[in-house]
């Protein structure tokens, strides 16, 4: 360390930077197109719900029953954040896309920070760069570099393509501003744990689950009437607040800058103090015997933090829904539609608070198959990092090794939908709302099936054509987007019932219909079917 | 060529990868009990053919037989017979030496715990290390001490000595020594010429995805030249020299090559011009292999 400290004192000041520039090209040329899928989602986002809104809400009246559909939902706002003004498409576009389209850009700009420092020094490139004429903060520089103009490129195609879809210029191109400076936050963010996560997978959950967080806790903050300073306090708020297409104010975004420009401070002072491929926290040597012996242990074991990490999340997401659940008639019937409209009795506050429930419990299953996908995609870095070689050169069939990932993602997934779903039952039970422990309890366990289905989707793109591994996020982001952003589409019944989660019954109502588990499991049954047979027959690690 | 004691058995392997063809008819035999040298330049097909010895990869045609079963079909009951070091160990970062020794023992059906310690000490290999802190060879070392403390019948190595150093090189001489004299049969695959000169039985060398040359190292030899440095008393006639090969004449000085078949030949066309000094030099095998991966056509013949 002394070695590093002295030889970067006799090239201080002139070559710390030095390099960046060809790097940072190259980086862009190579690893950029890795951003564009976040920009063409951002866009697609923002320019559809102005192309949509004039379509699906022609009338006054029409946009008046979607103000009053989603002043019911406040599962909704939990995600989108507060409906300023519902009745022109700039507003409606502001509410749709300001809170996702921020943390869409902000995911984006991790990975890409993570993928250009902390990736490149597990992958043994950094060290040919570092190596190399190049400054100690070049690769930090370039990889912050990437997300920045990303973030940038984001803002401004987006806004544009709306704008030429028919949106506003001020509320479009405040809108796009936003994005941009989530992007630049978190880049700062990630800059922050690729330094003190040892690896890209430790950085990047830690920079993912500060967003998380600081996402959920926005939207508590907004839709509890929580005092004001809870929004201000999160950096999440400040998009928020420069509301679009309502007051459109711009100054909250300086102090997305600010904390932009501190958190690279902290970053640079970070790198320059740890040693090449280390984190903050030094390993110490581990046990010389294994108690991992068969590859059921094995695939716990490779899963073990991630099961932590998510369990804990699953826990505090069940609080928050369920507390939220707790309030959502007050929450419903503060709206001055919501109110006539449940004095007139076409509502009854049970129904808006089982609405709520079955939303909220699709909305745990989607976010508990992520785990699931995650453990999938697992197997196939394990297979190209070639771990699974030596593995399957034992006595080990392929069946029975893909059986024991597809288990593990499959139980851990039920079990997260569990524990949420268990908080949750436990908080409106004992709030005197007119729900029982067993009812709640009983709609996340139905919840379960369609879970399955769209983990099962990645078990049949790992174990059949791994080259397309993305796709084994498909489910997911088909079911995110028919069951939150579907029906603001106006799409009809048949589209929506793609997702699995549209045929969840609703265990609450009157006829709950179990007919649609079992369409959902029998894809479940093909999807694996899939998996295993393609997992058995093709080439390992091609 | 079939023979009953054939542990290895391939007969016109082939595979492609999309448009590439990586192994073009390619033959193998593998005899019980002995260790056999499997070489070839790089991107000639050696990790390929293991892979379907393996079953990790499908064949597309040809007959390949592993210890008497199908190494496709027979995937379990085989690989309870044999272990394998790959060419690139990858341990999991997180995972210790040990816990990786013991976890791919257990999959193969245990592990001998005697020779577990055993090797662990003479391979002087640390088992509390996380695989991430591990270096090339220390990988290495965790992947031959997991193959080598299971009683296996076959063992499948991959360059499995290209990150040692030369006291862990004679380490792993040792140890494939007490796995053949225990009835253990190798096939290894390795570009270190020492390595192979001490170990290897046979020979079968690889490129462009077939076997060009196939046999025990003397056979091989047999095919090359063994060079002859003479110092005579009088020239030899054109007519003698013209059964030499490389013939360089200075003053009494003689440098010349002659196929290692025809050595006693030379020598008796030569005695009659009075040898004061002779140094008859067995073909190398940097030479032998030289020749052997040239690439010219005519090379192997």
């Amino acid at each position: 360390m002394s070695v590093l400290t002295t030889s970067r004192a006799t090239h201080a000041p002139t070559g710390r930077l030095t390099g960046t520039k060809p790097l940072l090209r190259a980086s862009v040329k190579h690893d950029g197109r890795l951003f564009a899928p976040w920009i063409a989602i951002v866009t697609a986002l923002s320019a559809s719900s102005v192309l949509v809104y004039p379509w699906v809400f022609p009338s006054a009246m029409d946009r008046m029953a979607l103000a009053i559909a989603i002043g019911a939902n406040p599962a909704l706002s939990l995600i989108f954040g507060p409906a300023h003004d519902l009745s022109s498409v700039d507003g409606f576009n502001a509410w749709r896309s300001l809170a996702l389209g921020g943390f869409f850009t902000a995911l984006g700009a991790t990975f890409a920070v993570t993928r250009a420092t902390r990736g490149q020094e597990d992958s043994g490139q950094a060290e040919l760069l570092a190596s190399g004429v190049m400054g100690r903060e070049a690769r930090l520089l370039t990889g912050v570099g990437i997300a920045v103009i990303g973030s940038i490129l984001l803002g401004v195609v987006s806004s544009l393509v709306t704008v030429l879809c028919g949106g506003a210029w001020d509320a479009s191109l405040l809108l796009g501003a936003t994005f941009t400076a989530t992007g630049w936050m978190f880049a700062s963010v990630a800059a922050v744990t690729a330094q003190l996560g040892s690896d890209a997978r430790t950085a990047n959950s830690m920079a993912v689950g500060t967003l998380g967080s600081l996402f959920v806790l926005r939207g508590f903050a907004q839709s509890m009437d929580a005092p004001a300073w809870t929004v201000w306090v999160n950096p999440l708020g400040w998009p928020m607040e420069t509301q679009p297409a309502g007051a459109n104010r711009w100054w909250p975004l300086v102090f997305a800058l600010v904390l932009t420009a501190a958190m690279l401070v902290v970053a640079f002072v970070l790198q320059a103090r740890r040693d090449f491929g280390q984190g903050a926290i030094a390993p110490r040597p581990g046990p010389d015997r294994g108690s991992a012996r068969s590859t059921w242990s094995l695939a716990l074991r490779l899963n073990r933090g991630p099961l932590v990490t998510w369990t804990i999340a699953f826990v505090l997401l069940g609080i928050v829904f369920g507390y939220f659940a707790t309030s959502v008639t007050d929450i419903a019937s503060s709206d001055s539609a919501i109110a006539g409209v449940l004095a007139a009795g076409v509502v009854t506050p049970e129904a808006i608070v089982q609405a709520f429930l079955v939303m909220v419990l699709s909305l745990v299953g989607i976010l508990a198959a992520i785990p699931g996908v995650q453990t999938m995609l697992k197997v196939r870095s394990e297979e190209l990092e070639d771990r699974v070689e030596p593995l399957i050169a034992t006595a080990l069939s392929r069946p029975r090794y893909y059986a024991s990932h597809v288990v593990v993602a499959l139980v851990s997934s039920t079990f997260f939908v569990l524990v949420a779903g268990t908080v949750i039952a436990i908080l409106t039970s004992t709030a005197d709302m007119g729900v029982g422990f067993g009812d709640v309890l009983l709609q996340a366990v139905v919840t379960v099936p369609a879970v399955w289905t769209i983990v099962a989707v990645s078990v049949a793109v790992i174990g059949a054509r791994p080259i397309v591994s993305l796709a084994a996020w498909g489910g997911v982001l088909a079911s995110f987007g028919l069951t939150l952003l579907g029906p603001t589409f106006g799409l009809p019944d048949w589209a929506l019932g793609v997702s699995p989660f549209w045929h969840v019954p609703k265990v609450m109502a009157d006829n709950p219909d179990a007919m649609g588990l079992v369409w959902v499991s029998l894809f479940t049954f093909a999807f694996l079917a899939v998996g295993f047979v393609g997992f058995r027959r093709r080439d390992l690690a091609r | 060529m079939s023979t009953a004691d054939a542990v290895i058995e391939v007969e016109g392997l082939t595979k492609s990868y999309g448009k590439f063809q990586a192994l073009t008819g390619l033959d193998l035999q593998v005899q019980r009990g002995e260790v056999h040298g499997f070489l070839g330049p790089n991107g000639a097909g050696k990790s390929t053919t293991i892979r379907v010895l393996l079953g990790l990869l499908k064949a597309d045609s040809g007959r390949v037989r592993v210890l008497g079963g199908d190494p496709w079909n027979d995937v379990v009951a085989l690989h309870r017979r044999l272990a394998y070091v790959p060419g690139d160990v990858s341990l999991w970062p997180g995972m210790t030496g040990g816990e990786a020794i013991d976890l791919l023992g257990a999959l193969r059906g245990g592990l001998d715990e005697r020779r577990r310690a055993d090797l662990i000490e003479r391979f002087e290999l640390d088992p509390t290390k996380r695989g991430r802190q591990y270096s090339k060879g220390n990988r290495q070392k965790v992947a031959v001490v997991a193959a080598l403390a299971s009683d296996v019948e076959l063992l499948v190595l991959d360059e499995p000595t290209s990150g040692l150093d030369p006291l862990m090189e004679n380490v792993f001489q040792e140890v494939i020594g007490e796995a053949t004299k225990r009835g253990a049969t190798v096939l290894l695959s390795s570009h270190i010429l020492a390595e192979l000169e001490t170990l290897a039985d046979r020979l079968s060398i690889i490129r462009d995805g077939r076997i060009v040359q196939e046999g025990t190292l003397a056979d091989l030899r047999g095919n090359t030249r063994t060079a002859i440095h003479a110092v005579l008393d009088r020239q030899p006639d054109a007519a003698v020299l013209a059964a030499l090969h490389g013939v360089r004449l200075e003053g009494s000085r003689l440098t010349a090559t002659v196929e290692s078949s025809h050595i006693g030949d030379a020598m008796a066309s030569l005695t009659p011009y009075g040898i004061t000094s002779l140094t008859v030099e067995p073909p190398s095998l940097e030479s032998l292999f030289l020749r052997l991966y040239d690439d010219s056509p005519e090379a192997t013949r």
